[in-house]
């Protein structure tokens, strides 16, 4: 996939999300039409469920809307804060809805069927993830199986145990490998 | 009871940020991330720092045009939507937002029978709009009384409605407290004033579940000083879906 470049610089985002924060509904709806359809892809991925992404990108924007003027662009990008703002509504979604997976499903290391499977397929990467951004040099020196729990978590929204059931690898390693690749990533990044 | 960090945050902090930002956390580890970025600037700078590098990945989700209408919900919505300070000026749990333990010490027979029939008919019409779909009755210990009503008309609204009396001993304050099933711990609501309906706004929390548990402990005036409830249980319960 080729990297998205855009159209519009993060300043006209930060300069619309300071027109909403004075009240601009025509810059919302700007920032709607900018960022509405990304942003929806996002939620879908996470959530899986069209009628469900579509209400929590509503929530979004509502919540963008009152919030606007808590953005301090010394922080981070506008566009950032956008899609953190819908990607942990739609985290929240699923945590509250996939309990099948983990209620009364107490974690347990020492019960995972497949803890001593040491012939696991040739770890492929899941996703095509270079060209993205600052942290993809990092990226690269980690294990394409370490990298795909990262991008699970991240762009699927996975929980630990879906990601280890998904991989196949037992729930301690995934949770073990998503930390040391945070602390790997803060190493190299450093 | 809040302070900031001007150091830079610990790796266990900064992995824990990272985790926040990825979404591995389970849902008492979230709640208490986003109650100590209220506060925490350094766990804030931390977790800005990974939703920036993050941010990029973004694209590898494919984008979904929104249905026509989405726009037109939005902006009906923005028309009724209050606008809320920045949150880490209204830190929660927050106590000191009455002023009087002891105005608030006893409350009528007559207001209590008031509040039981008027939680009982809600209870009996759970269809139309204005029901509750959480309800919970705190009581006693013992099971021998019920102190409170506590309904949720949304799953981020609670109304307290006080069922009898409780004689606040001096110095000593109740303090609201709630648990998911899957949350490690209690999450402070608050002081509540005996005698006296509560509404509370649970914006910050994860959306009611059936079977949370609910409790008002004992604790010196201003709340527990722990985080977490160090007093006796004096009424306790769980929602209950309708």
């Amino acid at each position: 996939m080729a990297p998205v470049t855009n159209a519009v610089t993060d300043n006209d985002h930060d300069g619309l999300l300071n027109a909403c924060a004075a009240g601009d509904k025509q810059a919302l709806q700007r920032l709607y039409t900018l960022e509405g359809a990304s942003m929806l892809g996002v939620v879908q991925r996470i959530v899986r469920d069209r009628a469900a992404a579509e209400d929590i990108i509503h929530d979004a924007f509502v919540r963008i809307w009152t919030r606007a003027e808590t953005f301090d662009a010394a922080r981070g990008s506008a566009r950032t804060w956008m899609f953190s703002v819908a990607r942990h509504l739609a985290l929240d979604h699923v945590r509250r809805h996939r309990r099948e997976f983990t209620a009364g499903d107490e974690i347990d290391h020492h019960a995972d069927p497949l803890e001593g499977h040491s012939h696991h397929p040739a770890p492929a990467d899941h996703f095509d993830w270079q060209g993205h951004g600052e942290l993809e040099r990092c990226l690269a020196h980690l294990p394409p199986e370490r990298r795909n729990c990262l991008f699970h978590a991240y762009v699927d929204g996975f929980s630990h145990q879906e990601i280890a059931i998904r991989s196949g690898h037992p729930l301690g390693t995934v949770k073990a490998w998503i930390k040391r690749s945070l602390a790997a990533l803060r190493e190299c990044l450093s | 009871m809040t302070q900031s960090s001007p150091r830079p945050p610990s790796h266990n902090d900064d992995t824990l940020a990272g985790e926040y930002v990825l979404g591995t956390l389970d849902t008492a580890a979230r709640v208490e991330v986003e109650r100590r970025l209220q506060y925490d600037s350094a766990l804030r700078d931390a977790v800005d720092r990974w939703e920036t590098r993050f941010a990029p990945y973004s694209a590898l989700a494919t984008p979904v045009e929104p249905s026509p209408g989405l726009w037109s919900r939005i902006e009906r919505s923005i028309d009724t939507a209050h606008r809320t300070p920045p949150s880490h000026e209204n830190p929660r749990p927050r106590p000191g937002w009455w002023q009087s333990l002891a105005l608030w010490r006893a409350t009528t027979f007559a207001g209590a029978a008031a509040a039981l029939i008027l939680a009982l008919t809600l209870l009996q019409t759970p269809g139309t709009p204005q029901a509750p779909r959480f309800v919970i009755v705190l009581m006693t210990p013992q099971h021998t009384q019920a102190g409170w009503l506590v309904q949720a008309a949304s799953p981020d609204e609670l109304e307290l409605v006080p069922l009898g009396r409780f004689e606040l001993p001096p110095g000593k304050a109740l303090e609201f407290w709630t648990k998911a099933d899957d949350w490690k711990g209690p999450v402070s609501l608050g002081l509540i004033k005996p005698g006296e309906r509560s509404h509370l706004n649970l914006d910050d929390l994860p959306p009611l579940e059936n079977n949370q548990l609910f409790e008002l402990t004992l604790e010196d005036a201003g709340g527990s000083p722990l985080g977490r409830p160090s007093g006796p249980i004096e009424f306790i319960g769980r929602a209950v879906s309708l």
